[in-house]
């Protein structure tokens, strides 16, 4: 596959299709991240393997990568999501991105002592070969069966969501005010994400002041709710924000609840068919109005 | 002939301090995290697990939220009441040598053009009690900055895991001695340290590149997979940008000092709409410039301690060291 993928990439940069391929590597610490190929010499750089966790798609509205010209990507089954919500959101032409999908068995979780296992996000996941892609590198052997919504609830973050909800009101409460008293207000959630690009993000507006700057718990308690608002039917699971997240926060199931609602209550899936018009922002006669009381 | 006190004599004299004194170590939270936190009584201290720490002691000198004083408006009177900084003492235990050699990198900082009470009294109010280090991973670089793993600088007291259920304890200042007065037993042993870590960089050779290439691509390659998350900055323990704001009421509200990242665009982002710093490469170059060029000119020595832990974690594997090394090609090649 690795090879595929090099040869892949060569070919954009040496035809000149693309000028800059972003992509997975080691990097100087031995570690895997992100690299930027412009020589078709160094296409032989990139890797693809169960460490390339990272979501590469928020470098594609970068003002600095974005300078290096037409860009290659290439992406897991998840991140590919992200590039389809950003061209629905006008964010990206089609023309201004090559995608190189790659078939994914699912990332490993490096972090914390003993063997990795597989990451909680990637348990649920049965779309493992990209869709809406250029290239696909890979084949449908890596895909799984779908999963009921019951047997995912057994599963993975949908299981610890489950939990989650399965307690009264007050206890769901405290688990929150114990994740977010962690938060630092450092904003790595925000500048992992794909889908958060805005040029100025809300909570650094000052005239006025809309979320106070303040590691508390009243400014940790607006920041993370009202950014879990803002990609509410607009995430796409990919876990980047509570990869990020120095403090263990578990952004990933405050999302997965707003994600569960758009999917169960208004069939809603970000991401997955290219045209369609963001959840938010968009009425439909058939919108269920029992929550209006 | 040395001093040693066993663990659990240890954490007697921790629960002997908790009523009178706010006491910081090491704790793993329900997350599976570790934090230095500030011990309830249920509190089990991890004393040797200050290296997988994702905090640093920094934020029990220059919190990362602090009320610097609270307004409330009469009519047309405005009374302002001003914040105690720290009431109690405070004692830490089981920091890195890296760590505590840091506070007295700050100090000149924190009372230069202005004397910032908030810090130095934490400062006075403190006794830190630092552990020798018995390992070290691929990320630690102290001796690169002229440390090594037990550095005495800032600490109070240094420890020494002997591996066998006991510290032998090396007393540094008046306030260590009073704190471990009659607690230690005489011994043969004395505590050994892991291998000081390889030299990774040359720190001449890259201060004297430094003043040569603020302008080089340099900057921009290297940092193209920075997203800018500015982590590094937050578990530095020698970072210490903070900004000031205004939150309440018009009737009632509070200045306060948060803490504040380099690496975020809005740092630098003038009123007029023009960012001196506009690329991450720019922003970069700023922590470096910072750390090996600007702050040793100014107070005479480096603002970093080696701890490794910028890019320790870091998502994208970048910090210091990688940058540095970097560097340090560049001035080989030359």
């Amino acid at each position: 596959m690795e090879k595929q993928l090099r040869e892949t990439a060569k070919k954009l940069l040496q035809e000149g299709t693309v000028q800059v391929v972003i992509g997975y590597g080691r990097v100087e610490t031995g570690g895997i991240g992100a690299i930027f190929v412009t020589n078709p010499d160094n296409a032989d750089n990139l890797v693809w393997n169960q460490e390339c966790s990272q979501n590469l798609v928020t470098y594609l509205t970068r003002k600095e990568i974005r300078k290096l010209g037409k860009a290659a990507i290439v992406v897991k089954a998840c991140d590919a999501r992200a590039v389809v919500v950003l061209k629905n959101e006008s964010q990206l032409e089609n023309n201004d991105v090559v995608v190189i999908g790659v078939a994914c068995p699912g990332i490993l979780n490096h972090r914390g002592s003993g063997d990795p296992v597989l990451q909680a996000r990637c348990e649920t996941c049965t779309e493992r070969l990209p869709k809406n892609v250029d290239f696909v590198i890979g084949d449908e052997s890596v895909n799984l069966p779908p999963l009921s919504v019951e047997q995912r609830s057994r599963k993975g973050n949908y299981a610890k969501l489950a939990k989650l909800m399965a307690m009264t009101q007050e206890e769901r409460f405290r688990f929150w005010k114990d994740e977010f008293s962690r938060c630092i207000r450092c904003y790595a959630c925000r500048q992992s994400c794909p889908l958060c690009y805005c040029n100025q993000c809300v909570v650094d507006k000052n005239r006025p002041v809309r979320i106070d700057t303040s590691a508390t718990l009243k400014g940790n308690f607006a920041w993370n709710i009202l950014r879990a608002f803002h990609l509410a039917g607009r995430c796409i699971g990919c876990g980047a924000c509570s990869e990020a997240c120095p403090a263990g926060i578990e952004l990933d199931l405050l999302n997965l609840t707003l994600s569960q609602v758009s999917e169960l209550e208004f069939h809603h899936f970000s991401g997955q068919e290219p045209g369609t018009a963001p959840l938010i922002g968009t009425y439909s006669e058939g919108d269920k109005e029992d929550f209006i009381q | 002939m040395s001093q040693i006190i066993s663990s659990e004599q240890l954490l007697s004299l921790i629960r002997e301090l908790l009523p009178t004194k706010n006491v910081i170590a090491p704790v793993q939270t329900d997350n599976g995290q570790i934090y230095f936190q500030t011990l309830k009584e249920s509190d089990s201290p991890l004393l040797t697990e200050a290296m997988k720490a994702v905090n640093t002691i920094k934020e029990f000198f220059f919190p990362r939220h602090e009320v610097l004083y609270t307004f409330v408006r009469h009519g047309n009177d405005v009374d302002v009441i001003d914040s105690v900084p720290m009431e109690k003492e405070q004692v830490i235990f089981g920091c890195r040598p890296c760590e505590a050699a840091s506070l007295p990198i700050l100090d000149p900082l924190f009372a230069w053009d202005y004397q910032d009470r908030f810090f130095q009294i934490r400062r006075e109010k403190t006794t830190v009690v630092t552990l020798a280090c018995r390992e070290a991973d691929e990320h630690c670089f102290c001796s690169s900055v002229g440390g090594s793993p037990d550095n005495t600088s800032g600490s109070d007291v240094m420890l020494y895991d002997l591996g066998n259920g006991s510290f032998e304890v090396r007393v540094l200042t008046d306030k260590g001695k009073s704190l471990f007065a009659g607690k230690t037993s005489s011994s043969q042993e004395t505590g050994s340290v892991c291998d000081t870590p390889v030299q990774k960089f040359d720190v001449d050779a890259v201060q004297n590149w430094l003043k040569d290439n603020f302008k080089n691509p340099f900057w921009d390659e290297m940092t193209y997979r920075c997203v800018g998350c500015g982590v590094c900055t937050y578990i530095c323990p020698t970072c210490h940008c903070f900004d000031i704001v205004d939150e309440g009421s018009f009737q009632k509200g509070q200045r306060v000092k948060n803490w504040d990242s380099c690496q975020s665009a809005l740092f630098t982002l003038h009123a007029s709409g023009h960012n001196p710093r506009e690329t991450q490469g720019q922003r970069q170059r700023q922590r470096i410039m910072h750390k090996f060029s600007v702050y040793p000119e100014k107070f005479d020595r480096l603002l970093c301690t080696g701890c490794g832990n910028c890019t320790r974690q870091c998502r994208t594997s970048l910090g210091i060291r990688p940058l540095l090394e970097a560097i340090q090609k560049k001035t080989e090649e030359n």
